[in-house]
């Protein structure tokens, strides 16, 4: 059984060669390929590592300085945007207002009010 | 005369001069745009305690270039001495400064500083606040043991105009020494 199939505007002969119960051999173009129930797991593998890999690096925001955190602007399950107020960090000297360097919903807040932390502690992550 | 090296932007009345030049920087307004205002309706110190700020008192805000914070922390700690060292030497008090933010005359309150940063992947925004205790001559009851002005250390008015710019004209100068 031969048909065409345009894909984006080419066109692609294909031909199935064999149709058996857990097995299919096609022909597309000048290249066959085999699908059965492991291949098709091999396929679905491979089709997964084709799609263009989302960024799931952390978002995270952390502490610029020392200091205390004053006052938390958002709760967990929030969606944040960029340049959104999210923390006021009171040091001995300054008051700071943290925003976010990303979009994004707030999966996991670290610090509560009052809590002292650490330049470079993690304060907030963001998905 | 203005002062070339700093622009002043005058209000009569303001909620807060950093307030508003918070406002202005995010809008754009360059470095070193002075924000003084007569009085503060809602005038605050570290943690958002108020900051009594009557007519007769000096208050305003600078908006600081985008340093690191480190030099913002330094600068803070700097201006308390700045505004020390103007009040000692133009009118030869005894100056006492309460590390970080506030200086002390006669164990009372005669200036504050708050820094104020926005910040994200840098700092996007830095404020420098100052109230001084200058021509006011009366504190409410609460407040008479904790603060006073140079007027009632002196017994007489001082020019605001005149040490608005030996105080900014300094703090320039020291940032640019510990920034560089």
């Amino acid at each position: 059984m031969k048909f065409k199939l345009k894909i984006k505007g080419k066109e692609f002969e294909v031909e199935i060669l064999e149709e058996g119960e857990d097995r299919v051999k096609i022909k597309v173009g000048e290249k066959e390929f085999i699908f059965g129930t492991e291949e098709e797991k091999k396929g679905v593998s491979l089709i997964q590592t084709s799609i263009p890999k989302r960024d799931f690096s952390k978002k995270e925001i952390k502490a610029p300085i020392a200091g205390v955190i004053s006052e938390i602007f958002v709760k967990e399950g929030d969606f944040v945007k960029r340049e959104q107020k999210i923390f006021f960090l009171s040091t001995m000297k300054m008051e700071n207002e943290i925003i976010s360097d990303f979009d994004g919903k707030a999966k996991e807040i670290l610090v509560k009010k009052n809590q002292e932390v650490k330049e470079g502690e993690t304060l907030i992550v963001l998905e | 005369m203005q002062d070339p090296e700093f622009k002043i932007k005058n209000f009569k009345k303001i909620s807060s001069t950093n307030q508003k030049a918070k406002e202005l920087a995010l809008r754009g307004t360059v470095p070193w745009t002075v924000i003084v205002a007569e009085k503060q309706i809602a005038g605050y110190g570290k943690e958002k305690v108020p900051w009594f700020s009557p007519q007769g008192g000096l208050y305003f805000s600078i908006i600081l270039p985008k340093s690191k914070i480190e030099d913002l922390q330094t600068l803070t700690i700097i201006s308390a001495f700045i505004i020390a060292k103007a009040i000692k030497d133009n009118f030869s008090l005894e100056v006492l400064i309460k590390l970080p933010n506030d200086v002390l005359l006669n164990r009372k309150k005669v200036a504050g500083v708050l820094t104020e940063n926005v910040i994200g992947k840098d700092v996007k925004l830095s404020v420098l606040g100052i109230g001084l205790n200058t021509n006011i001559e009366k504190f409410p009851k609460e407040l008479e043991d904790k603060a006073t002005s140079l007027k009632i250390e002196l017994g007489k008015e001082v020019d605001n105009e005149n040490l608005l710019q030996k105080i900014v004209k300094e703090l320039k100068e020291q940032l640019k020494t510990i920034s560089e």
